[in-house]
């Protein structure tokens, strides 16, 4: 399985990359959304990880985006808001939805799930 | 109190809950930024002292890099606790002298997040003469909030807001500047109805919009208290 997380706090996303390392599981990172595009077009990742709130395209914006290149891939959202609000918009635009601190076990179990899905 | 002071006093405190509440909830949004890093670090330390375990060689300036990071994560948090405490104290005395390097550093701070979300960065310009006002700090940082949320989508090409502070007679003035376009529509702080509008009223400010200039100039008199006329 091939992850990319897409996070503007880049000690998580380099953090969760190197512990999603030591579960056997290849996962690139950026902290930008123009990046993430143009690595999704080098290569296709299975699921992607993205952050709901981040500058210049929020994470919804983004996924479109992502979407339109590579229409296959799988998408969680973070969010560090929990609000009822961002539950709700999270649940409705991404297979899967988590709110930081996330518990790695329950995000690799998740990832998996959405893989498969 | 007349109806029309009791109708202020409803648009303030309204307006007042607003922006507690909407700082409070970027506050918190920080704080869990932080707590997921450090949770995150954490478990990093946990993965490698599990692989260590396991007999897998492991650099020990690897858990020390990591331990390091935890640290200055917490000192960020602690930072960001340490704002909101600063704002919920400003309601303790509903007036009194504040220095504006202090109550614009505050509100600089506040916003920040929002800031860099629209990529920019907010500078407090501190004068070497301090300005100081005989006002409600939390009003006034919750006015000149206002103002950062009017300011923020039209500042120019140099992506960054300037705020400064200059005594006048009776009082001070606030610059927000670098801003391209602003007019008169700008300064309407939600309306003539609204709580920004009324606490404006209440602080005894002006607010106006020097489009030439590209600048937000809020004027704050004194507020000198019931036996003086403009009373808090």
């Amino acid at each position: 399985m091939k992850v990319l997380l897409v996070d503007d706090e880049e000690e998580l996303v380099t953090t969760l990359a190197e512990r999603l390392g030591f579960r056997g599981i290849e996962a690139k990172w950026t902290t930008a959304g123009d990046e993430a595009m143009a690595l999704t077009e080098q290569e296709p990742f299975d699921v992607v990880v993205l952050d709901v709130k981040m500058p210049h395209l929020n994470g919804i914006q983004l996924k479109k985006e992502l979407e339109r290149i590579r229409p296959e891939m799988k998408f969680i959202f973070l969010t560090g808001h929990g609000s009822e609000e961002d539950f709700r918009i999270g649940s409705a635009e991404a297979d899967h939805y988590l709110a930081k601190p996330i518990d790695i076990e329950i995000f690799v179990a998740t990832l998996k799930e959405v893989f498969r899905s | 109190m007349t109806t029309t002071d009791s109708d202020r006093w409803k648009a303030v405190s309204a307006e007042s809950l607003r922006f507690f509440g909407a700082m409070s909830a970027a506050v918190s949004h920080e704080i869990r930024n932080k707590l997921a890093v450090i949770n995150e670090k954490a478990g990093l330390v946990q993965d490698i002292a599990f692989a260590v375990k396991s007999g897998r060689a492991v650099d020990p300036d690897r858990l020390e890099m990591q331990a390091g990071k935890i640290i200055d994560q917490v000192r960020q948090a602690n930072r960001v606790v340490g704002v909101l405490n600063r704002l919920a104290h400003s309601v303790d005395a509903p007036r009194t002298r504040i220095d504006l390097a202090d109550v614009i550093g505050l509100v600089t701070e506040l916003y920040g997040r929002k800031a860099a979300q629209g990529e920019i960065t907010i500078s407090a310009v501190v004068s070497a003469n301090p300005v100081s006002v005989i006002t409600s700090p939390f009003l006034l940082a919750a006015l000149i909030g206002g103002c950062v949320d009017a300011a923020i989508p039209k500042v120019d090409d140099s992506a960054v807001l300037t705020i400064n502070a200059e005594a006048v007679a009776d009082g001070a003035t606030i610059r927000l500047q670098n801003l391209a376009g602003i007019e008169d529509s700008d300064v309407e702080l939600g309306g003539q109805d609204s709580g920004a509008r009324a606490m404006l009223e209440m602080l005894g400010g002006r607010l106006v919009a020097d489009g030439r200039r590209g600048e937000l100039v809020l004027e704050i008199r004194n507020c000198v208290g019931p036996d003086g006329g403009r009373q808090l």
